[in-house]
């Protein structure tokens, strides 16, 4: 019987574990074009380097920011849409299929969309900005404010996916609960505090926990979007990992890049768990 | 019913927020270059089907992508299945321990960015010869897709009346048969939904895509129009790429609205059940 | 030529949920294993059907010693409480599979559920989906699987509890006829009395993982092994008098008698069967309940008796049956 796991468990140690232990073993080397794409050990100097080096730290700065800012608006947004999606209208399949729409497409191409609604000064919204008489901005060149426009393509792609989850979670309630509540008198603010919200709240946890995970490893959006301009400020960790590997060619550095990557999106998901464990603690008792 | 006209408003508002993106590509797509640059002037060329004629002429044209799209997705989804199923199978059917370790083991892989492998892949690709092939991009994407695939399918099993699989037990039929002639087309609901779900993984995956390939006829969709986009980074061919966008999306939509019941059952199962 | 289970066994995390259990069922002999949910009669079905491993014992068909012999290979047919019939097959497909898969000629098998359709009567049901039958007709379905298999042991595992009172009796004489037809023992489970005195031979008490007592209805209601058996068997239940030095004495709501002198009750309510009324009585011995006939009137004082005969007197420590 476990014979029918193997072709599964090889295939999830090449592509999982494999990796992750030739990162180990190449970030305790020099492997780049200066060495003739030789690995040579170095005696840990790979994670000095990290540790002092200030890209590193901005990008993951700018990580950390894109991805708080774009999961809690994900979530707060989906949650607005689940409970939409959950009453019953007429044409509530269909809405719950279009909206599922800017999941399902290549990030990739929607980047460059973004890029075009974006751009200045011909994008719909600069237009729309001149036709009011207000100065076109430059969304994409502005290092301060670029990185919302990508929070705002993320936002877009992947709504739909935490909205879906949530509309799981809120279907899994059964009706009796709220009109117990309301025959008590109670209100649909009271309904939602006290019963959708506790309910709802292992599925918040689930679709905030896959998606932190997610912006954490943000690549393709920014790569195409942006390029992790202008001037690094959207850069993501997983970009700077990419440009060392592919255009610096330092696959030594790439890879303690990686790793330094992940151990930062452990410290994230462990903070973020304790945090989603206490706020269940507190609210617990009522 | 007061709220109606809210509810309405908000209804509006959901699909131009989810559509309104995708609607100005489309208007982007038939309209002339001068048209973009003044939209508010009065043009006579307003309107044309140029861009679609370039794209579709260009070299290599533009259904090229698509068609190595759906070779890479079709491949990787047959693949997924047939690694998946027999492992959701097993892990169903063994007892406490190593159900649990192994589903804790697969949440967590489900989780991980998995962006972080790409070089690693990059290297097994360079040693074993596998850039620009279209059919070994299916092997990583089959990789990656096992965790949600073998959660969503032993689910699957899991929901399956224990008789049943009893019932045919005593019918004479081994281990195979079962499987063949009444398992597998009793889980056939979260089968489609896991092969749309792995489907749209492989047709929208770039990073492995992107360094995997470099042959510019190999490319699949994404890494196609990323490439229109890299290719000038200041004065992208907006039109054209538009039309790219409208015709690369057709498919998509289609796929979401014809199996919306699968993926939504397929997602809706994977957080109830994961 | 029969069924033998010797000193079977089984363990869960430790405790025994099955033990010395021994029974032999002959061919063409139908028995009855009762005893209330959890008592063990499902997994002594499902060893013997080689579903479940037993942790000590061991099971003969004919002499030959199946212990260890994989389900697959163990020609039993079985009838599952939920009928466990394939959803996705048509009735046919449903019953052909099994012939498939053990290389029955295609013509054959066409043959073979054709009859087996006709035994159960359902031959203008053999392209509808389960989902599309009744109860009884998906019951009949499942039986007709376990006809075709060609088993050497009939195993029911509560094949009718899922089916309304009506059917239930209309059904159980057809079902003891097709099952009992080509002479094989047949085991069957349930946790009603009744539907176990209606349609076995021999019936087997369990109780705990172990066997309480084993005979034919009408020693068992008449000789009781134990007080768990006594109570088990016959409806309305036996009245169980206060223990009194040891003894617990039990006498059925049949042979209470209206006579003077006797205990004396009060009448706490009447319930009407129809032929016969029953009386729930209150007493000094407490509760009785007494079986009378439905032309009964109600004294103005109720006293009832027995004759000693009628006692059933058991142990009140070990609960086993004292013999006068």
């Amino acid at each position: 019987m476990l014979l029918l796991l193997v072709p599964a468990a090889v295939l999830l140690a090449v592509v999982f574990v494999a990796p992750m232990l030739h990162y180990v073993w190449l970030s305790a080397h020099a492997n780049s074009v200066l060495t003739g794409l030789v690995p040579i050990p170095n005696q840990g100097a790979n994670w000095l380097r990290l540790v002092s080096d200030q890209r590193f730290w901005q990008d993951a700065g700018q990580t950390l920011r894109f991805t708080v800012v774009s999961v809690s608006l994900e979530v707060l947004l989906a949650l607005a849409i689940a409970l939409l999606l959950d009453q019953r209208w007429r044409g509530r399949g269909v809405a719950r299929a279009l909206t599922l729409i800017p999941w399902a497409l290549p990030t990739t191409v929607m980047a460059l969309g973004w890029r075009w609604i974006f751009n200045t000064p011909y994008g719909p919204l600069n237009q729309t900005a001149s036709l009011l008489g207000v100065a076109p901005l430059n969304i994409l060149s502005n290092p301060s404010i670029t990185w919302m426009a990508t929070v705002l393509a993320d936002v877009w792609k992947t709504t739909p996916f935490a909205a879906l989850i949530l509309l799981a979670g809120l279907q899994t309630i059964p009706t009796d609960l709220y009109e117990a509540l309301r025959l008590e008198g109670a209100s649909q603010r009271t309904c939602f505090l006290r019963i959708t919200l506790p309910l709802l709240k292992p599925y918040i946890a689930l679709a905030l926990l896959f998606r932190l995970a997610q912006a954490f490893g943000v690549f393709d959006l920014v790569q195409v979007m942006t390029g992790g301009g202008p001037a690094s400020s959207t850069e993501s960790l997983a970009l700077y990992a990419y440009i060392n590997a592919m255009r610096f060619l330092d696959f030594g550095y790439s890879a303690t890049v990686m790793i330094g990557s992940f151990i930062l999106l452990l410290l994230l998901c462990l903070i973020s768990w304790s945090f989603l464990i206490r706020l269940q603690r507190r609210t617990g008792r009522v | 019913m007061k709220t109606l006209p809210v509810r309405r408003l908000l209804i509006v508002l959901l699909l131009s927020w989810s559509l309104g993106p995708l609607l100005w590509q489309l208007y982007t797509s038939f309209s002339t270059n001068e048209a973009l640059i003044t939209p508010f002037a009065n043009i006579d060329h307003r309107w044309t089907l140029n861009h679609y004629k370039d794209v579709l002429t260009g070299n290599p044209p533009f259904w090229r992508y698509l068609i190595n799209s759906l070779i890479v997705g079709t491949g990787s989804t047959i693949l997924t299945l047939c690694i998946a199923t027999p492992a959701a199978y097993a892990i169903t059917r063994s007892r406490g321990t190593i159900t649990n370790v192994a589903q804790t083991m697969l949440i967590v892989a489900a989780l991980f960015p998995y962006v972080l492998l790409f070089l690693a892949l990059l290297e097994v690709a360079r040693s074993l010869h596998l850039g620009n092939h279209l059919l070994a991009l299916t092997i990583p994407y089959a990789a990656l897709s096992q965790p949600l695939a073998i959660l969503l399918l032993s689910a699957a099993f899991r929901d399956l009346p224990i008789d049943l699989e009893d019932a045919a037990r005593l019918e004479g039929l081994g281990l195979w048969s079962r499987l063949r002639w009444v398992l597998i087309p009793l889980i056939a609901p979260a089968t489609a939904s896991t092969a749309i779900l792995v489907f749209l993984f492989a047709w929208n995956e770039y990073p492995i895509a992107l360094t995997w390939l470099s042959d510019s006829s190999l490319l699949t969709l994404p890494v196609a129009m990323a490439r229109i986009a890299g290719s000038s980074i200041y004065s992208v061919p907006y039109g054209a790429y538009a039309a790219a966008t409208v015709l690369g999306s057709i498919p998509l939509i289609a796929l979401v609205l014809i199996f919306q019941k699968s993926i939504v059952s397929g997602l809706t199962s994977g957080a109830v059940k994961g | 030529m029969s069924l033998k289970l010797n000193n079977l066994g089984r363990r869960i995390d430790g405790r025994w949920i099955l033990r010395h259990l021994d029974l032999e069922i002959q061919n063409g002999e139908c028995l009855a294993l009762v005893g209330a949910s959890g008592c063990g009669k499902s997994t002594t079905l499902r060893i013997i059907a080689g579903l479940d491993q037993a942790d000590e014992g061991s099971i003969t068909i004919d002499g030959t010693d199946v212990t260890s012999t994989a389900a697959v290979d163990r020609k039993v047919g079985m009838v599952f409480q939920s009928y466990a019939l394939f959803p996705h097959l048509s009735v046919a497909a449903n019953l052909e599979l099994g012939l498939k898969v053990r290389g029955v000629a295609p013509s054959e098998r066409q043959q073979r559920v054709r009859q087996v359709l006709q035994l159960v009567q359902l031959e203008e049901r053999a392209s509808q989906k389960p989902a599309q039958l009744s109860g009884g007709q998906r019951q009949r379905v499942a039986l007709a699987r376990a006809l075709l298999r060609d088993p050497l042991v009939y195993l029911l595992d509560e094949p009718m509890s899922n089916l309304d009172a009506q059917l239930r009796e209309e059904l159980r004489p057809e079902l003891r006829r097709l099952v009992l037809r080509d002479q094989k023992p047949v085991i069957y489970v349930t946790h009603d009395q009744h539907e176990a005195m209606a349609i076995a031979d021999r019936i087997a008490v369990l109780k705990d993982g172990q066997i309480e007592q084993v005979a034919n209805p009408i020693e068992l209601y008449k000789h009781p092994a134990s007080l768990y058996v006594a109570e088990f068997i016959g409806r309305p239940q036996i009245n169980v008098l206060p223990p009194e030095q040891g003894v617990i004495k039990a006498i059925r709501p049949e042979a209470l008698k209206l006579q003077a002198g006797g205990i004396a009750c009060e009448l706490l309510h009447r319930e009407w069967l129809g032929a016969s009324q029953i009386w729930q009585l209150d007493s000094r011995l407490g509760p009785l309940r007494m079986h009378v006939g439905s032309e009964q009137t109600v004294p103005e004082s109720i006293q009832v008796s027995w004759a000693p005969e009628q006692e059933h007197r058991f142990n009140a420590r070990s609960g086993k049956r004292l013999t006068a």
